[in-house]
């Protein structure tokens, strides 16, 4: 399987005040192509900094993001924003849409940056919209949609460009359980059926157990790497 | 990202916002409005002066005068000092020597003689002025219907009056003309007759000759003349084109024939000298008779300096449309920059409302341009962006502002009556097209360099911003 994302000894120093403050302290993994991973831990302990170094929002104080054979600390911003342009699609805590534009304006936004014509962004992110099962909300403002029905608004943005990776941040952060759970069940169907990356940051241990692989992550290291996808066949073994 | 996306994103982002799109559209109107109404003012001043040029003569005329005996008030403090003072005579020698020099088209004697004209009830000051037939054509003077030039042939004086003329009559019993009283004086100047003076020293001095001896009775006045002056009947032949409150450059005047004239005067000053004729040194008349200028055509506008040199060489003094125009258009130059200077203040404080409403918009959106640049949207896109928002702030308000413009410069000409309040032939306010294009332009500029700052800003956002919850 190829690499789609290797990250070899990062650090992130912040300076609060005097002091020194390490987010990442040496971190080293790989990701292939077509893999659902979760980065698990606790409020600060680093994941949302390493999120943010991948998607090349942040520059990294030491050791090197490569994202599909793309050194991310050696882009200036101007080649960072064509990068996530081309190649990164992003989900959103709070989901983010423009309050001023309709669902399928809001999915179809980030193909007018790459300088699509009106017609055919419409028609793809009409069709994303229908993938997300929101056949009927296409026309709604985000103020006349459930959480969930905006965070599927987010999840099909995030994919009307056909990126090779998604970043979603908490993308369940601001919704109930029971939503939650639905949002999730939808990312991986989505993730599977396209072969996409999916990266995913999220303090839940339990919404975790929807990726193949979980980094666990604590004060800035990885601490343990766990295999989820034998398992997950194991359990559709049983159960057939 | 394509322009039509850009020019959407713009135009919503300020329909979001649309009062303070508004408050902020309103103070570049008032801006524009401002520069354009001030430099119409100019420009309508200018464009009355050129008219004004053209029809005495046009930029090829040259006006030439010599030596005047007496009343050269006119001419004596006008700023010529630095012309030599001229020491020949126009007489008909002097026209025939002009007509002979090169690039000439055409060389014509003016006399200008001031009169006294008795109608009924009313006294009225003329001004007139004794021209050919071809220099009065040249002049493309408009008559109203049924007048015609003076006829050269005619065995009477035969007068061309002013559109303004009536305002030089006055009632003789209470000194009072239409300034005063408001009234237009109830002559028809093209049919009726009336009485000229030509003597109007001799008249004036009968006058208080015979008040003085029937009030005080006491009349050993030195100086009564023997004879009291004729009096010419005389008929109008035509009337300028316009009413009395239309300005033009013939509002005073009275034109005649200048061959009439002359032959008038001499007639009536016979054995005498005729005022502003000059004398030898014993107090006799001089030899020729004297013309107050001349009036030189140049067959181009190139050959206008090099003519005026050669009659300056002669020994005449020399005045020229050319040179008059360009002393005028330095003067009108600044008269524009001061005016234009105070518009570009009010346009300067609305330039600061721009930025400052591009400063808000971009704070209220931070959150907005963020997910904008991590979905992809490229730096310059973002600062084109708001560009555009700004620009189209200038736009509108430009095109307002115009509007605007147009019906201030429409209240000014219908207030002061077409100019004819301050003296000037044709509009005060006057708004030529590229006027309109160069402050539309200008306001579009001033919009993008006052959003400049803020879209730079806008550009070096961090997108962290979108990331940060909230």
């Amino acid at each position: 399987m190829n690499k789609v994302i290797e990250v070899g000894n990062l650090y992130k120093l912040y300076r609060v005040g005097d002091s020194i403050v390490r987010a990442l302290a040496g971190v080293d993994f790989e990701i292939y192509e077509g893999e659902f991973c979760a980065i698990v831990g606790t409020s600060g302990s680093g994941k949302s900094t390493l999120l943010n170094m991948l998607a090349g929002l942040e520059k990294p104080t030491k050791g090197e993001v490569v994202i599909a054979g793309q050194h991310m600390e050696k882009l200036n911003e101007d080649g960072l924003v064509k990068f996530r342009r081309e190649n990164v699609g992003f989900i959103f805590q709070s989901f983010h849409l423009i309050g001023t534009m309709n669902a399928l304006e809001n999915v179809a936004l980030p193909l007018s940056f790459r300088g699509e014509a009106k017609n055919i962004r419409l028609q793809k992110a009409d069709e994303m919209l229908d993938l997300v099962n929101l056949k009927k909300h296409k026309k709604h403002l985000p103020s006349q949609m459930s959480g969930g029905q905006q965070q599927r608004v987010g999840v099909a943005r995030a994919l009307v460009a056909d990126p090779r990776i998604i970043f979603a941040d908490e993308p369940t952060g601001n919704l109930d359980s029971h939503t939650s759970e639905e949002v999730m069940r939808l990312m991986q169907r989505i993730v599977r059926e396209r072969k996409k990356t999916l990266v995913m940051v999220t303090h839940d241990d339990h919404l975790a157990t929807y990726a193949d692989r979980i980094f666990h992550i604590m004060d800035g290291k990885i601490v343990k790497i766990e295999n989820n996808h034998k398992e997950r066949e194991e359990k559709e073994h049983e159960t057939v | 990202m394509r322009w039509i996306d850009l020019l959407r994103m713009s135009s919503g982002s300020l329909k979001r916002r649309k009062l303070r799109t508004f408050l902020t559209v309103l103070g570049v109107v008032i801006g524009t409005a401002s520069i354009v109404v001030m430099i119409s003012l100019g420009l309508g001043m200018q464009q009355s002066m050129y008219r004004e040029v053209e029809q005495s003569g046009g930029m090829t005329s040259i006006t030439v005068t010599g030596k005047l005996e007496g009343g050269n008030m006119y001419y004596s403090s006008d700023g010529s000092s630095e012309q030599e003072e001229p020491d020949k005579y126009i007489t008909d020698d002097a026209i025939k020597q002009f007509q002979q020099l090169e690039h000439v088209k055409s060389a014509n004697p003016v006399l200008d003689v001031s009169a006294v004209a008795l109608k009924g009830k009313y006294i009225g000051y003329l001004q007139l002025e004794g021209m050919t037939p071809e220099a009065l054509k040249e002049r493309n003077i408009e008559l109203i219907p049924d007048g015609r030039l003076p006829n050269p042939d005619s065995t009477d004086l035969e007068l061309l009056f002013g559109n303004g003329v009536l305002t030089s009559f006055y009632e003789k019993a209470t000194d009072k003309g239409y300034w005063e009283t408001g009234e237009v004086p109830d002559i028809d100047l093209q049919n009726d007759q009336m009485f000229l003076i030509l003597d109007s020293d001799n008249y004036f001095q009968n006058q208080s000759a015979d008040t003085g001896a029937t009030e005080e009775g006491n009349s050993d006045s030195p100086q009564t003349p023997a004879r009291p002056p004729k009096k010419y009947v005389v008929k109008g032949c035509g009337v300028v084109a316009g009413d009395i409150d239309t300005y033009t450059a013939n509002y005073y005047y009275v034109y005649c024939d200048i061959n009439k004239l002359e032959d008038t005067l001499k007639k009536e000053f016979r054995g005498r000298v005729i005022p502003g004729q000059p004398t030898t040194k014993s107090g006799k008349p001089y030899r020729q008779f004297v013309y107050t200028s001349a009036t030189v055509q140049a067959e181009n506008l190139e050959d206008v300096d090099e003519l005026s040199a050669a009659i300056r060489n002669m020994g005449f003094q020399v005045t020229t449309n050319a040179e008059y125009m360009d002393s005028m258009k330095k003067q009108f130059a600044m008269i524009q920059a001061l005016l234009g200077g105070i518009g570009a203040v009010s346009l300067f404080v609305a330039a600061i409302g721009i930025a400052n409403t591009m400063m808000m918009s971009i704070y209220e959106r931070t959150k907005e341009i963020g997910v904008i640049k991590v979905l992809g949207c490229s730096l310059k896109n973002i600062k084109q962006m708001f560009l555009l928002e700004a620009a189209f702030i200038g736009l509108i308000g430009g095109i307002v502002g115009n509007i605007l413009s147009f019906g201030m410069s429409f209240i000014i000409n219908l207030l002061t009556g077409g100019g004819s309040a301050v003296e000037l032939d044709g509009n005060l306010s006057y708004i030529p097209p590229w006027l309109v294009l160069a402050s539309m332009a200008f306001a579009v500029f001033v919009g993008m360099a006052a959003g400049y700052f803020p879209a730079l800003r806008a550009m070096r956002l961090s997108p962290l911003a979108a990331i940060r919850n909230e």
